[in-house]
This record gives C-alpha cells, structure tokens and sequence, in this order.
C-alpha cells in the first residue's frame, strides 16, 4: 500500500505542477491590459511603464511565472492592483466563508445522495423509487444559478424567512447551501442507487443469506460499505463542479467568498489574485483526489493488501 | 426411513427479456433423512435453480408458479425472508454455492465471514467459536488457519475459497446441506479430502445432503440415491445401484451409458444427440422426445408421470409404465 500511496503523491505533485502553469498562461495570454483597466484610457506612457515595472509585468513570461512560484513558497501571493493589498490577505478574508458554503454543500449532498440512492435500490420500483428518479432529474436540468435566484425569490423576498444577501447569519447561509445541496445530491443518488443494487445482486450476498444472516446487516454492514467504495471516488471527481458551481452561487447571494472574489478581480484583470484563487481551487481538488486516493485504499483491502 | 425434504411438483419460471424461462416443471422430489441424494444432469436443467428455491434465495425476477418444498412437514415456500432467515437458514439448511470465486464478501476478512456464520446459529463462546473455526478449516485441510483468518478473499485461491465456504456452511451443522458442484475448484486430493470431512459428519451428526454434481464418480463413492433431472423436470430416481445397474429412463441411460468409466464428468459425454433444449418454449410433452430415439405420438403430447416401477424406483417415462 505503502507504493500506492507514494505513487498517488507523486502525481498529485505533477498534477500540481501543470495547473500552476495553466492558471498562469490563462490570464497572461486573454487580452486586456490591467494596468490600462487601472489607470483608464487617459494614462500617460510613463505611469503605464511605471505601474509595469512595480507588478513585475515587464517581464518576460517565464521569468514572472518562476517569480511567482517562488514568492508563494515564500508566502508572498503578490499585490492586488484592484484592492492595493497584499493577495494573501484578501484570500484570508474570503477562504472562511468559501470553505463553509462548499463544505457544507458537499456535505449535505452526499448525505443525501447516498441516502436517495440506498433507499431507491432498496425499494426498487417503488414510488420511492420512482420520485428519486424524478427528483435527481429536476434537479440536474435546471441550471444552478437559476435555482439560486428562484429561491432567493420565494425564500427571500416574498416569504421573507432569510436574509436575501451577505452572510449575516446562520439563516443567511441556509439558501446557499441548499443551492450547492440539492443539486449536488442528484450526482451522487443515481449511481449510489446503481452501485448498490450491483452489489445486492452479487453471489456473496446470497451466500450471507444462505448462512442466516439477518436483511438488515447484510444491507447496512455488506451491500452498504462495498456500494460506497467507488461512491468515494466519485465525491472527488464531483469537486471541481461544486467549487465551479459556488463560484456563480456566491455572485447571487454576495457571499463574501473567494468566488465573487475571483470574479470581480477577472473583470478587472486583478492577475496576481486570479491566479492565487486558480491555483488555490486547483490544489484543493488536487489535494482531494488525493484524499479519495488515501482513503480508498484505506477501505478497500484489495488495495490496503496490496505490496 | 423418515422423509425430511419433499419437493411436490414444483414450478419455477424465470422473467426475462426474451421472455418467460420454464426452469422448473413439475419438479418432484423426495430427500430421506440421513442420505445423501444426488442431483445429477447436464447444465441448465435447472439444478442449481432447485437448490435456492429450498432456501428462498431466487433472484428477484423468479416466479413460483406452484408447488411445495417441505421441510419437516413445513412448507418453505410459506415462510417469509424473516422467518427463513430465523428458522431455516445455516440452523437448518445450508448451502455451498457453486462459484466459490464470487461467494465471499472481498472487503471483509475470512475470520468475520467465518464469525458470522455462528453468530447466527449457535450461542457458544466467542472462544470457542473460534475454536470450532479453526477446527472446521483444518478439516478441509487449509493450510496456516490462524494466518488465513486475517485474510481477504482477494488473497486466496479459488480452491481455498471453496474450502472456505464448505468450512463455514459446515460449522453452522445444518441438518440438510445443498452443495452445489462443491469441488468444482479443488484438486483430486482435496476433494478426496472433503468427501471424507463429509463422511465424518455423517456419522458424527446424521447430515443428509443433496448433492449437486457432473462428477459421476463423487456420486458412486458418496451418495445412496441418484435424481437425474433433464430440462426443468427430474426423469428418474432410484438407489445408486438400481441408477448405474438398471437405468429405466432413455436419457438416465444415454447419459451413464456413453459413459466410458465412472470417472468421465457429464460434460465430457456429448454423445447424446442434440442438447438441452432453452427453457423458452420447451418441448410439449415429454421434454426429452426431440432427442429420444423411442419417442412416441403420445410423447409430444402428454408429460408422463413420475410411477414407482419397482420399490423406490421412480420413473418418468411413457414406454416403462407397467400395464
Ligand atoms: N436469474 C435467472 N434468470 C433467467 N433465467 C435463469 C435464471 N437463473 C437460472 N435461469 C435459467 O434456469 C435454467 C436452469 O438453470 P440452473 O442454474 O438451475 O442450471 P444447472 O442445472 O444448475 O446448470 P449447471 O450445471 O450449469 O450449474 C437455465 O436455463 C437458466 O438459464
Ligand atoms: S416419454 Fe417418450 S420421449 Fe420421453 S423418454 Fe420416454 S420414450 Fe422418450
Ligand atoms: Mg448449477
């Protein structure tokens, strides 16, 4: 297991690597000038000159690029032209609320998916059944930010029983939330509901039976567990999305997080804060993939066994 | 002696996609305690289909259309999943699956497997439960027990895996064990191994056991009374003599006639012509009548019935029946 492990870090750490790039060139190659965005169209050349020379963007490419891995090692994240502070602040400020509306959203997504989905395998052709179905539908056909208006709509404004914006409070988050939840949950019902009724329908299964086990263990103690193995990996490929999907969801309700961070400094060219933000997302769900990894093999003894 | 199992014209059909699959017709059967009945026939005639429907155990999408399994004067098919799983399962009946290689839970280890199959028919100590597991695993001659019980089934091999389970069902001490083609993955010496662990229990505990099996020579050393079973229906039932002595049944006799020795396997004697026929659609009347060379009109059109030709003879065939 000990190789396996090593082996997942170290492409991990590749992996890494290559986004840093990516979210390096992405910006530096889009057109607009952010000094220009800064200074408006009435700058002089000289200002122009000397606001470049100060961020580093006289510069050839690949020169900023090794100066901005190495300030990071050195845990400078750079200044941010739109705020005039220290990048490294900002994203401070903003990580808490981020890690909290995506943590929780995550959260209860996989609660309730892999619930859904354990109960419309259990009860196949049921109503139950039928309404997951239904349900997981609905929710993968409409698009995230529209839900989160329409809630904000009933919730918010008509029926008046949270904040409509900001993070005042715990009510404040539970639309949010909600948002990320409900849509999330549909990814995980579907095939949770397939894996399981895949492993109910297996020889060993049969033989538990054959040998008196009680229903009721052979469900939560065997069909459960093996039903979540690829389950896990699952949750870390569905990252990504849901750290995409918060970012929109964070616009419409002024959620102080790193995602209506990162859109304001992309409107404004913010370079330095765009590529912190798109480093930092792309290693948290580097770093979750790894986690999947490590922890797969943890459950899995086919892999744990493994020399 | 008493009769412990009686299977009464049992049907089971199977839905499927290309349609409605007649795996059992009519299936009669009668298993006395303490012997060991063999279940003999070429594949797909619905053996292993016999073995589950005693225990509950069909896939979802079977259908007992009608019959009765009694087990001791109760009908099986009556009970629901709980009181099988109280009452029957492992304490009363156990069963050896025929794939090995799939009967075991991979993310769980041999001792919890093991464990799991006392819990649920013996109040012992936990001690001496695991004294029993071991012992039951050292008679199926596994080698390094307390080694093994740590192991995942990934870790094994396909015989080992088919000695595990033989060790477990055996350690629940059923009155009745199923085994199903239970030596399929072992070598000729550890099967020769089993044979005996099961003539042990036999005198220790006064085991009866249906024996499900190719191997004509497994059933010439062990078992006392001969089914032969051919497309969903058994043709024919006698005393191991009367089977290989005197077979009655066109196909009884074609299947041990072509036979060279006793150590040929079913498969291996294709020499019947034609082959089992798919269950969609069979053959009216007599099922065997498209490959039988006494066939007759009455044949095609009428099933015959199961008549006893001499004392615990029992055949199904139009051209045996004594005026
Ligand atoms: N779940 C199922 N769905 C559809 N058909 C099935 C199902 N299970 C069994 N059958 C059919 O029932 C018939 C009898 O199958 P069974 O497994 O009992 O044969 P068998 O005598 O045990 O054969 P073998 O010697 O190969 O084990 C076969 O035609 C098979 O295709
Ligand atoms: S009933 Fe007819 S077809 Fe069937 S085995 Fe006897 S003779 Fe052959
Ligand atoms: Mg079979």
């Amino acid at each position: 297991m000990k190789s396996y492990i090593l082996r997942r870090i170290l492409r991990a750490l590749f992996t890494a690597f290559g986004v840093s790039l990516v979210a390096f060139m992405i910006l530096h190659l889009a057109p607009g000038d952010p000094v220009k965005i800064m200074l408006g169209p009435y700058a002089t050349e000289e200002n122009v000159q000397a606001l470049r020379a100060r961020y580093n963007l006289d510069k050839p490419l690949h020169i900023q690029y090794l100066t901005w891995i190495k300030n990071i090692f050195k845990g400078e994240l750079g200044t941010s032209i739109r705020y005039n502070r220290p990048v490294g602040e900002l994203i401070k400020e903003r990580l808490g609320p981020t890690l909290i509306l995506t943590g929780s959203g995550l959260l209860v997504a996989v609660i309730l998916g892999v619930l859904f989905g354990t109960l419309a395998a259990l009860k196949k052709n049921s109503i139950l059944d039928y309404l997951t179905t239904f349900q997981t539908m609905f929710w993968l056909s409409i698009p995230s930010f529209w839900l989160a208006i329409v809630l904000l709509y009933i919730f918010g404004l008509k029926l008046r029983w949270v904040p409509i914006a900001g993070m005042t409070s715990f009510s404040s988050t539970i639309l949010p939330v909600l948002t990320i939840g409900l849509r999330e949950q549909a990814w995980f019902a579907r095939p949770m509901r397939a894996e399981m009724l895949e492993v109910l329908s297996q020889n060993y299964i049969k033989a538990l039976k054959a040998k008196g086990v009680k229903y009721e263990k052979i469900v939560w103690k065997h069909a459960f567990k093996n039903a979540l193995i690829p389950i896990i990996t699952m949750i870390a490929l569905q990252l990504p999305w849901i750290i995409g999907g918060a970012v929109v969801i964070e616009v419409v309700f002024s959620w102080g997080g790193m995602g209506s961070l990162l859109v304001g400094s992309v409107l404004s060219r913010d370079y330095q804060v765009v590529q912190t933000i798109l480093l930092f997302i792309s290693i948290a769900v580097v770093a979750a993939n790894l986690l999947a990894d490590i922890l797969y093999s943890f459950i899995d003894p086919r892999i744990r066994t493994e020399r | 002696m008493e009769t412990l199992l009686e299977i009464k014209d049992l049907k089971v059909s199977f839905d499927t996609e290309e349609g409605k699959v007649e795996a059992l017709d009519g299936v009669n059967l009668k298993v006395k305690e303490g012997e060991f009945h063999a279940l003999i026939g070429e594949t797909g005639c619905g053996k292993t289909v016999t073995g589950l429907t005693i225990l509950g155990l069909l896939d979802n999408n079977a259908k007992i259309e009608k019959g009765q399994v009694l087990y001791k004067g109760i009908d099986l098919l009556k009970l629901n999943e709980k009181q099988l799983q109280q009452q029957i399962r492992g304490k009363e009946i156990a069963m050896i699956f025929q794939d090995p290689s799939t009967s075991l839970d991979p993310i769980f280890t041999i001792k919890e497997q093991m464990f799991e199959a006392l819990d649920n028919n013996s109040d012992l100590t936990e001690e001496k439960k695991l004294n029993l597991i071991i012992e039951e695993l050292k008679k199926v001659k596994l080698p390094d027990v307390e080694e093994l019980l740590e192991k995942y089934p990934h870790q094994l091999s396909g015989g080992m895996k088919q000695r595990v389970m033989i060790a477990m069902m055996l350690s629940c001490r059923p009155s009745l064990l199923i085994a199903d083609e239970p030596t399929t993955a072992l070598d000729v010496s550890t099967q020769a191994q089993f044979l005996k662990v099961l003539e042990d229990l036999r005198k220790e505990t006064k085991i009866t056991a249906i024996y499900i099996t190719h191997n004509l020579a497994v059933v010439s050393e062990i078992c006392d009374t001969v089914s032969v079973m051919y497309a969903g229906r058994i043709v024919e039932t006698a005393s191991l003599r009367e089977i290989f002595k005197n077979p009655q049944h066109p196909y009884t006799y074609k299947l041990l006639h072509s036979v060279l020795g006793v150590e040929t396997k079913i498969e291996e004697l294709q020499e019947i012509p034609g082959s089992v026929p798919r269950l969609i659609n069979p053959p009216s009347g007599c099922r065997f009548h498209p490959r039988c060379e006494e066939a007759d009109e009455i044949c095609k059109i009428e099933v015959p019935r199961m008549v006893e030709i001499s004392s615990e003879h029992f055949v199904a065939c139009h051209k045996r029946v004594i005026e």
